[in-house]
């Protein structure tokens, strides 16, 4: 690389006026990164404080986790099934008890796993549709650039707020307490934390929305639903969709774990398995968990994709 | 009748519009010009309500526009359509719908929620759009159509508004010349046909000559000039101009003036 002939004689040579340009920026340049060195090192000190304390806090040192890991695959030991391959596929005898070894004495309880696990993802798919609705109607007083006036998007982002704050888990045991053990609990549980979720993330994307359709339908003489629904929804359905179907997925797991207090799903016979018996109807039980929620997963991921492929033509 | 009577909008301690007094008569074609920022855009913009004035009022009848609320806003704004240099469509929906959507405020709730169209509303927009030659492109996007056809279709929605008085904001200011004539000859169009008011903020001096009866120039928020094109010598546009003089007389690129010897030059990129 030469260097590029500058107005005002040869390079470096003398504090001409045309060099200071460079040299100035170059000064700026020193300076800025200076002053940038002063903060990072300030949040490095920071982090590393906070990381020291967290450790401390949470005794996470490498003589406990060595202890540990032994004792996860000790634990993973107890609940392997006893396969024997000479009689995997053997099916019940004659007074139709399963053999021993074989896949179907491991898997005993197939039926029902399955049954809960079909309850399970019932209960993801009308806790998404109920979330996704509240989460649809308060996403527009909850932007900051549509609501109607400061009070409705004061109360409409607050109680959004408060509906993603609480735990799901927390929110399962009032509703198993108020309403008692089944489906119904998990299902507004996780109704509840998905309004709040989707509906601060529903709220961003309106916030992101162009003015000028919205601008459109007010000179046209719309009124504010009008405005809502045909300047706004048009431009942000969408993304809506796609994170509706992320949230779906979360809630997939959401509703597997949310039984172990009560509140429907496959989560309750993992809490019993477990609690009572820590033998191979645990691993069956979570492997079964585990195939569910990859195959939602891929279902809804192949269907984000096809929407999005159609979207852009 | 529409009459402005000192009429006013600060922003912060800025005055966009400036006591501005105006009598326009029914169906007559006015062209608001003057440089950027003289304020054309915020009195057109008053008189629709889509920002509110500081002081004054705006008389339609015997009604005050300027103090208008809620459900009678709204009606002031379905009889007074508006059209915009960036056209406000709804790019997602249809050209078919985005013209039903002049109909909204006729609309009672629960059509509006399930956007039921009645067959009448549906041949009333097409109506519209083949009046613009745009009916061939009812259902498609509003977005995948180009400026000058966009423009056309947000003409239609304001026709299907049936107004009283039409408003245009810059409405060629990002088209090509030749989709800039075809804009302007509808709007004069519908000025002669429909007897609809026309009240047009222009750029260029040459588009407000050739189209309107009434000239007002604007400078600084305040009306400088009003007048009919011939009494707008180029020293008083010249003077209402400013610095952007050389640009208002003679900028190929929104005027609508088509040199006839050679074809019309290509798009000018914004």
């Amino acid at each position: 690389m030469t260097d590029i002939p500058m107005r005002g004689g040869s390079a470096g040579a003398s504090g001409d006026a045309p060099f200071d340009a460079v040299a100035t920026f170059e000064r700026h340049r020193a300076e800025l990164k200076a002053s940038k060195r002063v903060w990072n090192l300030l949040a490095l000190g920071a982090f590393t404080i906070a990381l020291g304390l967290s450790i401390w806090i949470s005794q996470f040192y490498p003589e406990r986790l060595a202890e540990g890991v032994p004792r996860i695959f000790e634990y993973f030991g107890t609940i392997m099934p006893d396969l024997q391959w000479d009689r995997l596929f053997e099916g019940r005898d004659a007074q139709g008890n399963a053999v021993p070894g074989s896949i179907i004495f491991w898997y005993t309880d197939f039926w029902t796993y399955v049954e809960l696990l079909w309850e399970t993802i019932l209960m993801a798919i009308t806790a998404s549709l109920l979330g996704t609705a509240v989460a649809f109607v308060l996403s527009f007083p909850a932007a900051a650039n549509l609501a109607p006036n400061g009070w409705v998007y004061w109360f409409s982002r607050r109680f959004l707020e408060f509906c993603r704050g609480v735990p799901e888990i927390l929110l399962a045991l009032v509703f198993v307490f108020a309403i008692g053990i089944g489906p119904l609990a998990g299902v507004l549980a996780i109704a509840i934390h998905t309004a709040g979720a989707l509906g601060k993330l529903f709220a961003e994307v309106n916030e992101n929305a162009s003015d000028r359709p919205v601008e459109g339908i007010t000179a046209v003489g719309g009124s504010w639903t009008e405005k809502m629904l045909y300047g706004v929804v048009p431009q942000v359905m969408p993304n809506f969709f796609s994170y509706a179907m992320l949230r779906f997925e979360i809630n997939v797991r959401a509703s597997s774990i949310i039984g172990f207090v009560g509140a429907g799903g496959i989560g309750a016979e993992l809490n019993r398995v477990i609690s009572f018996y820590s033998d191979d109807r645990v691993l069956a039980v979570l492997i079964l968990v585990i195939l569910m929620v990859t195959i939602i997963d891929l279902i809804s991921e192949d269907i984000r994709h096809r929407f999005i492929g159609k979207e852009n033509f | 009748m529409l009459k402005l009577d000192k009429l006013t909008r600060r922003f912060g301690d800025n005055l966009a519009v400036n006591n501005a007094n105006l009598t326009i008569p029914d169906g007559q074609m006015v062209g608001i010009i003057g440089r950027s920022g003289a304020g054309k855009s915020t009195l057109l913009r008053l008189l629709n309500r889509l920002i509110d004035p500081s002081e004054g009022q705006i008389l339609f009848g015997d009604h005050d526009i300027a103090r208008l609320k809620g459900k009678e806003l709204r009606a002031w704004r379905s009889d007074c359509a508006m059209i915009f240099q960036q056209f406000n469509l709804v790019g997602r929906l249809d050209v078919v719908t985005n013209v039903l959507t002049g109909r909204l405020h006729d609309m009672t709730a629960w059509r509006t929620v399930a956007q039921v169209f009645t067959p009448r509303e549906r041949a009333f927009a097409i109506q519209a759009l083949d009046r613009l030659g745009m009916a061939h492109t009812a259902l498609q996007r509003a977005e995948t159509l180009s400026g000058g056809q966009q423009q056309r279709v947000a003409i239609a929605r304001a026709l299907a508004q049936e107004p009283k008085i039409l408003l245009a904001d810059e409405p060629i200011a990002s088209l090509d010349p030749m989709n800039a004539k075809v804009v302007m000859d509808a709007l004069r169009d519908i000025n002669r046909q429909d007897g609809i008011t026309v009240i047009c903020n222009l750029h260029t001096l040459d588009t407000a000559r050739s189209y309107c009866d009434r000239i007002i120039g604007m400078q600084d928020g305040r009306v400088v000039f009003d007048g009919t094109p011939d009494q707008l010598t180029n020293s008083m546009a010249r003077e209402i101009y400013g610095a952007e003089a050389d640009e208002a007389f003679n900028e190929a690129a929104t005027s609508t003036s088509i040199p006839t010897s050679e074809p019309a030059p290509a798009r000018v990129p914004a």
